[in-house]
């Protein structure tokens, strides 16, 4: 008998339905994964059926949970499974735990209430519930003294606490780099081993590949395709499914290495600190013509702060920056990750790059000819920071700069925000860009795979702490 | 450790800040500064130059103006406020006695607005946009656009003249607290209240506050344990700062009851120029609401461990 | 992403309308009433004492026989003026110190900001009486007084949003594409900074009028026969049977100008 099974679950904002008639089964023991990009409706369906949903939106269809058969139009018959039947896992842990709360009671908390244990009891179970996620001794901290990886159990630990069999996972793995990926994916698996159900909504392919199971692949409100994750995978049949599986980073074509064009700057021995922690000591290479150098790292390990090294916003505790002569200050320019921050909010996109130009002599004309180069429309030009898509500010963002003629660009996480389809235009036109422009591109990345398929060198840092210890050059050499 | 260094600081400056005022106010004094506060210390019957002198010396108003300042704040460092100009009594007795009046009036209406306030800013801000909501939206704008002393006047009108219900002056029976204490504490009720809401719609509208409920607390136990707890902390900070306009509050509440208190006495001070009166009271509030603002620091910190960060 | 251009509307657009007709209305009401209706706020006529409505005196006479009328538009003229002239002088050291405290951190900041919480912790009234007692001249010692209670308000928003701002990814991105720091204000700060400036250039005339009246109320601040609209209404109290408007002329005025400015600032961001 299925564990969870929702019927024609429709969502509509005033009448207009955004969600059309979706139907899914979740068996014990087997994860169901649904795919999607920002917008296909994925969460919105993970919401309708655990009667979640923004009080503006209204739901249609059925769920039939265990032996409770519920109307997905009245969310209030929704609230007393919640914690018992269902848990639900948050997107950003850190943000789930009541700042003001010991990690521990928080826990405990769920088991006297929810499940109804007595309170000395309650609170042996969670301490034990954390020694078995690894969190001995890390009950008695506050929310902000947990990293980002151990939130996330404690918040995995309270939401099973209430004694729910089934899982719903909506984007555990947003803003994580690829190591903390792999951990919250063996998590939930273990969590399933118990015997019980998971349901897993994102937009990350690697998440998805890890989980296996079931699949359904959302694309604007609809189902797309849908089967067993590792077939869907290999043989995608749908056109949309091809594209999105071919933007994974894992399934690229390695770019083929730049020529080696004239040295911009040589780096030697560079170190650099952040309140007394080493980030990273020893570091030593050279950025030259059409040349991309990736750098990947754990969160934290100091990739931005060797970008603001570079383009001379600090200073390094140790070490050279070299470069060479006759470039100006504005040779060096960063590509940001969340772009809508990287731009004055005020005024339109138009204005800000006219004045750009502006200041470095260029015709306006230049900004006409670049747009359609970049796949953009002139209309963006007409609107504010705030009401363009990301993947159309970041091509904005690479537009600003190349009025610049930048001969370093050091891009910090430039897609990490963007789905995989936009990722892929991206740094395509990343890479096109240190071909045409002849400037040297430093892309940081958690994404190995993403890094390994663009740089033509890759530099990779590792935690802060163990940097300390390490004093050994770090360039890991060309890639063929 | 920090807060405290910064409070101690804020409080030094307080009263440099009073000193500077109140010596500026001493020197534009019409007449001779010493003779009058001779004057107040003596009589005027027994003032003679020699006294005057005297007090000159001793306050060191007569010489430049650099070391006189520097006398001036040596003297306010030490407490040693001196005697008031009209009744020549130590200002230190003086403010001792009026301080428990005005104490009392303003625990009186402090306590009246934080049942008031709060409870009803909660609950709005529970449903942003509902009915409570719009409702105390408009009755706080409405209040808060009322200064105390346009409230007092309402209510002396409204309770005391036309319905007799209450004397508009007196002292010493609780039925006189029910009028100054509802002028003071209404303003502070209608601010009090929009900052609970405020603070409640942010903190439910939180990832926490809803993963809480997913968790399978009912809203009442989400409520009780996870939503007062982080309205408080903000609710708590605002109160601190709302201490001025409290003061104020008694300031002009005590002078339209005739209520005997510092905010009263204050207005008298500065009517008759007495400027030890002044300059004594002036720090005593300073220096209550750095008191009062390092306890809510101290308190806010064990609530919320991220502050003493 | 949907292609909905999202047009933002100030919440309680409405709100702010309304707020801004009081103001007007009552400003209105200050500067063309008596162009309307000529007549002296200082004439006295005891025969006609709390006497009511008449055409050269729409709104009846005093307990001294001065027509209400006359005597509530320059009251209402003279409190605005001086409260406006305050908050100008405030707002514009406050900007000037916040962003400039903000810039270029160090001492400057640590000074300033510490001068600015100490006066924070003391009552504006306090320091207004004190400043009245030393300067000479009511008008002039009200304006020197709110100026120094007010610029803290401005000086702490520009401060904080000047902080903010220049340590966002945007200003960075300003500065490496060679812009200075003219261009990084103008683009940048004040635009963060004007809808607060406004916001609080709102509440600081609201609040100097309270003080004015409050202390027009008490006998401490502008001294009869200066009309002024505490002062007024203290005078009135005692003919509260006799002539209820009297009174209540300057009591919904002074509600009315002080909802208007309320409504107008807006929410506060706390």
């Amino acid at each position: 008998m299925s564990l969870l099974k929702a019927e024609d679950i429709t969502v509509s904002q005033g009448g207009t339905p955004i969600l059309h008639p979706v139907s899914l089964h979740l068996e014990p023991g087997e994860p169901l994964v649904i795919l999607g990009e920002t917008g296909s409706g994925k969460s919105l369906l993970a919401q309708a059926i655990m009667g979640t949903l923004p009080r503006d939106l209204t739901a249609r269809g059925r769920v039939a949970l265990g032996d409770h058969l519920l109307d997905a139009a009245r969310p209030g018959g929704f609230r007393p499974l919640w914690g018992r039947q269902i848990a639900v896992l948050p997107q950003e842990p850190w943000l789930s735990l009541d700042p003001l709360m010991r990690a521990e009671r928080q826990v405990t908390e769920a088991h006297h209430l929810v499940r109804g244990l007595g309170a000395a009891e309650a609170q042996a179970q969670a301490a034990s519930d954390l020694n078995h996620l690894g969190l001995t001794g890390a009950g008695q901290r506050y929310p902000h003294e947990l990293s980002g990886g151990m939130a996330q159990r404690v918040a995995i630990a309270a939401a099973r606490a209430g004694g729910a069999r089934i899982v719903i996972a909506d984007e555990p793995t947003k803003g994580l780099d690829a190591a903390r990926r792999d951990e919250v994916a063996d998590l939930l698996l273990a969590e399933l081993a118990r015997g019980g159900g998971l349901l897993v909504i994102t937009h990350d392919l690697a998440l998805a590949r890890r989980i296996g199971g079931q699949m359904i692949v959302l694309r604007e409100g609809r189902v797309v395709e849908a089967g067993a994750t590792a077939s869907v995978m290999s043989a995608p049949t749908q056109a949309y499914t091809r594209d999105l599986i071919a933007a994974d980073p894992e399934n690229w074509a390695p770019r083929k290495p730049a020529a080696a064009g004239l040295p911009i700057l040589t780096a030697t021995g560079l170190a650099a600190e952040r309140g007394g922690t080493r980030l990273f000591s020893d570091l030593s290479f050279d950025l030259t013509e059409g040349r991309i150098l990736g750098i990947t790292g754990p969160s934290g390990c100091g990739k931005s702060t060797l970008g603001d090294v570079v383009l001379g916003l600090t200073g390094a505790s140790a070490g050279r920056v070299e470069k060479a002569a006759g470039l100006t200050a504005t040779a060096f320019q960063k590509l940001y990750q969340d772009p809508v921050a990287a731009f004055p909010r005020h005024q339109t996109l138009g204005r800000t790059l006219a004045d750009v130009a502006r200041r470095h002599g260029q015709p306006e004309t230049r900004i006409d000819t670049l747009m359609p180069r970049l796949g953009l429309a002139p209309a963006l030009l007409t609107r504010r920071p705030g009401a363009v898509s990301g993947g159309e500010l970041q091509r904005l963002a690479l537009l600003r700069l190349l009025l610049v003629r930048p001969k370093v660009i050091f891009a910090d996480e430039p897609t990490s925000r963007l789905d995989p389809i936009t990722q892929k235009q991206v740094i395509d036109l990343l890479c096109e860009t240190a071909t045409a422009e002849g400037c040297a591109i430093m892309l940081v990345s958690h994404d190995p795979a993403l890094v390994a398929r663009t740089a033509d060198h890759v530099l990779s840092l590792g935690p802060a702490a163990a940097n300390a210890d390490v004093t050994a050059p770090r360039v890991v050499g060309a890639l063929q | 450790m920090n807060t405290l260094m910064t409070r101690a600081i804020q409080a030094l400056m307080v009263a440099v800040l009073i000193g500077a005022a109140t010596f500026a106010m001493m020197r534009a004094l019409p007449g001779d500064a010493a003779y009058r506060i001779a004057a107040g210390r003596y009589g005027y019957d027994n003032v003679d130059t020699a006294a005057a002198d005297a007090v000159r010396d001793e306050l060191g108003l007569g010489g430049p103006a650099l070391p006189a300042f520097l006398g001036w704040l040596g003297d306010l460092l030490r407490l040693d406020f001196g005697t008031s100009l009209v009744t020549g009594q130590p200002v230190i007795e003086e403010i001792g006695h009026q301080l428990g009046a005005s104490m009392a009036l303003a625990g009186v209406a402090v306590l009246l607005s934080l049942i008031l306030g709060p409870p009803l800013g909660i609950l709005a801000g529970l449903r942003p946009g509902g009915v409570l909501d719009r409702v105390l939206l408009v009755v706080s704008t409405g209040l808060k656009a009322v200064p105390q002393f346009l409230m007092a006047l309402i209510l002396i009108l409204i309770l005391s003249v036309q319905f007799r219900l209450l004397p508009a002056a007196g002292h010493g029976e609780a039925r006189h607290f029910i009028l100054p204490a509802l002028a003071l504490a209404l303003g502070l009720a209608a601010v009090n209240a929009r900052i609970a809401r405020d603070a409640m719609a942010r903190i439910g509208a939180m990832p926490f506050y809803s993963f809480a409920q997913w968790m399978g607390l009912s809203p009442r136990q989400t409520l009780w344990r996870h939503g007062l707890r982080n309205v408080s902390v903000p609710l708590l900070t605002y109160l601190g700062l709302q201490f001025v306009t409290l003061v104020e509050g008694v300031v002009v509440v005590e002078a339209v009851f005739g209520w005997p208190g510092i905010g009263h006495a204050l207005v008298h001070a500065i009517f008759s120029r007495d400027v030890p009166m002044v300059q004594g009271t002036a720090l005593c509030l300073g220096l209550s609401f750095v008191l009062i603002n390092t306890l809510i620091d101290l308190v806010t910190q064990r609530i919320d461990p991220r502050r003493a960060a | 992403m949907t292609d909905v251009v999202m047009i933002p509307r100030p919440a309680g657009h409405a709100t702010r309308c309304t707020g801004g007709v009081l103001v007007a209305a009552v400003l209105i009401f200050s500067l063309i009433g008596p162009l309307a209706v000529p007549g002296d706020p200082f004439a006295q006529s005891l025969m006609k004492a709390l006497s009511g409505a008449e055409p050269g005196a729409p709104l009846g006479y005093d307990h001294l026989g001065r027509s209400i009328f006359h005597r509530l538009a320059h009251a209402l003229r003279l409190s605005p003026a001086i409260a406006i002239a305050a908050v100008l002088t405030a707002g514009l050291g406050g900007l000037v110190l916040g962003t400039w405290a903000a810039a270029r951190g160090g001492w400057t900041d640590r000074i300033l900001t510490t001068l600015a919480d100490a006066l924070l912790a003391l009552p504006g009234l306090l320091l207004v009486l004190i400043v009245l007692a030393i300067v000479p001249g009511t008008a002039l010692g009200f304006w020197a007084g709110l100026s120094l209670v007010l610029w803290v308000e401005f000086f702490r928003l520009s401060r904080a949003a000047t902080h903010e701002v220049l340590a966002s990814p945007a200003v960075q991105a300003t500065r490496l594409l060679g812009f200075g720091p003219t261009y990084v204000f103008r683009t940048h700060i004040w635009p963060e900074i004007a809808p607060m400036m406004l916001t609080a250039a709102a509440f600081g005339t609201a609040t100097a009028i309270m003080v004015i009246a409050a202390l027009g109320f008490v006998h401490v601040g502008m001294r009869a026969p200066t009309p002024e609209l505490g002062l007024m209404m203290v005078e009135l109290l005692p003919y509260w049977r006799e002539a209820p408007m009297a009174l209540l002329s300057p009591v919904i005025a002074t509600f009315a100008l002080l909802l208007g400015l309320t409504l107008l600032a807006g929410s506060r961001e706390t």
